[in-house]
């Protein structure tokens, strides 16, 4: 196995730096451009990014410890396609208003913030550091146990690195979405033919397969709708970890990707005006979270019974054992988890090395540097970003797994300043900042970081990681939304809110929304809080016997299937339902072609509202100064 | 298409090499299943993986409002060349062979260049698909 590995990894490598090779040849081009990439480098690139957010390896698993309760998340594909439609297409809009094409640049612009300008840094470099350096060592942990050792852990890293960086560097950000984008597609061919094959070649069923699990987890119920837990590693939740709340909150965790630096930076880049509502509605809702509703269950019980302590160490079983019937089997397991991973650190690395040329190198450390200067600064900080995650991922991926639990929910905290950015503008910078903090330090305190330092600096936490089975995100986004709210009641008005109006203004006159009526406009929202609450929310617990005890038929229904599973096709099914309506017939996520240009923001604060005292703080120092 | 006219061939080109790698792979796990196994279903299966990656490219023609380039005729028609050198050797030299994959392989093979001729048919009309081979034609120019 291990040489048709090699051959067909150098397969997927010739292709990226071929790929590379044809962008680099284009004349008179930009190579880090962001702007004016096909329509499908978005549809399939964003479905590639977001099982990349996933961590397919992790989420399978996991469904192989917990079964059809984690298995469960990939309905929450479908909350991540709703947030998609909500916030893309508004994002790309104002994008092409302020002319802004950098996600970071944009926040900071519209509510002159150089805070929030530094927050997306931050997290552009979290995805491309921690986060990328765990998975880079997961894929080093699973090739080496696939080939017993003979390719060693180290080597593998290196090599895969080297080897995302080489059409990076020099095929820049279009060849690096060309090459996720094609990655992407070719993940979800693998996905779908894999789950077939392991079907057939494992004995397990095509459809609800039972996945079988230690005593104690409930393998195919969801285990309540939250459990009185103090956490992970202060108690054990009672039946499984996956409650109502927990996947829920796991969701709201998940659509995190949504809001990542690389993800809006794919977006704004795509000039189709149906990219984004396809891609939403079809690939993202439609075709990844079908597959993974389908083929989560089937891969994971195959690696349930797969030999091998953990969960590399499974994975290459499960992969050995379906060499040993036709080693391209097992060699496309490989591919299929190792694509996974390599679209995402390709994403995160490129999104990371232009954002940071771009707003830090270009903005404030070389104002008058030249876009060759510009191009220098980020293949330089692509080489650094590289080299940084292939080390971190070699020796220190024990640290890099616990700051990447950071990056998604920390992504989400963004989620009220985008929305003020897409729909509110009386959410003012202090609001939005205010919430910001406050959800980052709820995330840093029920996440393994915030813990681990508490814990070793101070005393020990009451809590462990996601209390009360809820996720961090959840926890971070209660409080960021309830700071945001309440600040912004008093920093309504006044010179900001005109700044940030002119946005607003200029979408109204060039593109009007039509969310319909008032009755219209409701059912939207009802219609999605509804879908919410039974398909990941406390409802979805009537899924573990709706189906297999019908409360009509007076005893148990022979179904055949879980009825949890059944319950999780249906509401994917309804799901991708309401991504169609409110992405195509409530246009939510059909750009229409428009002015460009028509607003315009500084790079630094605006001057209309430069720093300054509260005025409570500057009348006590005037009394005291005039005594 | 594009914002840049000259990028159209590498955003189409791009996209093509993934759908034949996907498709490729796929056919190719199926073909080796299938001949190991002596599959009917499996063998032939392997084939409608390939007609699908063709289908695929169809399709991609079309979004970019293109047809098949020079290079990819040349590439296709050799590879449909050294498939029926393929299936004529191994049906000659291997028993194994001509017991088991030969007749899947052979209508496997039938099929795709019956998609191609239904292509070219709906392409091109039944006027046009003939003169793309009316080569006397062209030498009486």
């Amino acid at each position: 196995m291990m040489s048709l590995l090699i051959v067909l990894f150098g397969v997927t490598a010739a292709y990226a730096v071929y790929i590379a090779a044809l962008c680099s040849r284009r004349r008179q081009a930009p190579v880090f451009e962001a702007e004016g990439l096909p329509a499908w480098t978005f549809i399939f690139g964003s479905a590639g990014l977001v099982l990349a957010g996933l961590g397919l390896d992790a989420h399978l698993a996991l469904a192989a410890r917990y079964g059809l309760q984690a298995s469960h998340l990939a309905v929450g594909l479908v909350l991540v396609a709703l947030a998609g439609v909500l916030v893309v297409k508004r994002v790309v809009l104002a994008a092409r208003l302020t002319g802004i094409a950098s996600p970071g640049a944009l926040l900071g612009g519209y509510y002159g913030s150089v805070t929030l300008r530094i927050a997306v840094m931050v997290l552009a470099a979290l995805y491309a550091l921690p986060f990328s350096a765990a998975a880079l060592a997961g894929i080093g942990d699973l090739v080496s146990a696939a080939t017993a050792g003979a390719l060693p852990r180290a080597g593998v890293i290196a090599v895969v690195a080297v080897f995302l960086f080489l059409p990076s560097v020099l095929g820049g950000w279009r060849a690096i979405v060309y090459v996720a984008a094609g990655q992407s597609l070719i993940v979800l061919v693998l996905l779908a033919f894999l789950a077939v094959a392991v079907s057939s070649d494992q004995g397990v069923p095509l459809f609800g397969a039972a996945v079988p699990t230690v005593d104690g987890i409930l393998a195919d119920r969801i285990p309540g709708v939250f459990q009185p837990s103090a956490g992970i590693g202060k108690a054990t939740a009672i039946g499984g970890l996956w409650t109502t709340t927990g996947i829920l909150s796991a969701a709201i965790a998940l659509a995190g990707i949504v809001l990542s630096p690389a993800y809006l930076l794919l977006a704004i880049g795509t000039r189709a005006r149906t990219a984004v509502a396809f891609s939403q509605t079809w690939v993202t809702g439609g075709i990844a979270a079908g597959l993974l509703v389908v083929a989560t269950p089937i891969l994971a019980a195959a690696l349930a019974t797969a030999d091998g302590a953990g969960p590399a160490a499974a994975m290459a079983g499960l992969a050995d054992r379906l060499a040993a019937y036709e080693p391209l089997l097992g060699v496309g397991l490989i591919l299929l988890v190792v694509g996974v991973v390599q679209i995402g650190i390709a994403l995160f690395a490129g999104a990371a090395a232009r954002i940071f040329a771009h707003e830090a190198v270009a903005l404030y450390v070389l104002p008058r540097l030249s876009p060759d200067g510009e191009r220098l600064a980020t293949r330089i900080a692509l080489a650094a970003i590289f080299a940084l995650l292939a080390a971190m991922a070699v020796f220190a991926p024990l640290p890099s797994a616990i700051l990447a639990s950071l990056a998604l929910p920390l992504s989400i905290q963004l989620l009220p300043a985008l929305l003020g950015l897409c729909f509110l503008p009386w959410l003012s910078r202090s609001a939005v900042l205010a919430g910001l903090v406050v959800g980052c330090l709820m995330v840093f305190f029920t996440e393994p970081p915030g813990l681990i330092l508490f814990d070793g600096l101070f005393v020990e936490l009451p809590w462990g990681r996601w209390p009360l089975t809820i996720h961090s995100a959840a926890w971070g986004l209660a409080f960021n939304l309830a700071a945001t709210l309440l600040a912004a009641i008093f920093t309504r008005g006044g010179a900001e809110q005109d700044h940030r109006d002119r946005l607003h203004d200029a979408f109204r006159a060039a593109y009007p929304a039509d969310l319909g009526s008032g009755a219209a406009r409701s059912a939207k929202w009802s219609l999605v809080l509804l879908w919410a609450f039974l398909a990941l929310g406390p409802g979805a617990i009537l899924g573990n016997t709706f189906f297999s005890e019908p409360i009509f038929a007076g005893g148990p229904a022979q179904v055949g299937l879980p009825s949890l599973w059944v319950w999780q096709v249906l509401f994917w099914f309804v799901g991708v339902f309401l991504i169609w309506w409110l992405a195509y017939h409530g246009r939510m996520a059909v750009i229409e072609p428009g002015p460009a240009r028509r607003v315009s923001y500084e790079a630094g604060p605006p001057s209309a509202f430069q720093r300054r005292a509260p005025l409570w703080i500057e009348r006590t120092l005037a009394r005291v100064a005039r005594r | 298409m594009s914002a840049r006219p000259e990028d159209d061939p590498l955003d189409r080109h791009a996209l093509v090499v993934a759908v034949w790698l996907a498709g490729g792979f796929v056919a190719a796990t199926l073909l080796s299943i299938g001949l190991e196994h002596g599959s009917f279903t499996v063998t032939l299966s392997a084939f409608g993986a390939a007609l699908a990656a063709f289908i695929g490219h169809v399709i991609v023609n079309e979004v970019f409002r293109t047809g098949f380039t020079p290079r990819e005729l040349g590439l296709g028609l050799v590879g449909a060349v050294v498939g029926l050198v393929a299936i004529g050797l191994g049906g000659l030299v291997s028993p194994e062979f001509r017991a088991t994959g030969f007749l899947p392989a052979s209508l496997g093979l039938i099929g795709l260049a019956a998609a191609v001729v239904v292509y070219m048919l709906i392409r091109h009309g039944v006027r046009g698909a003939f003169d793309a081979f009316d080569v006397i034609r062209d030498f009486r120019r």
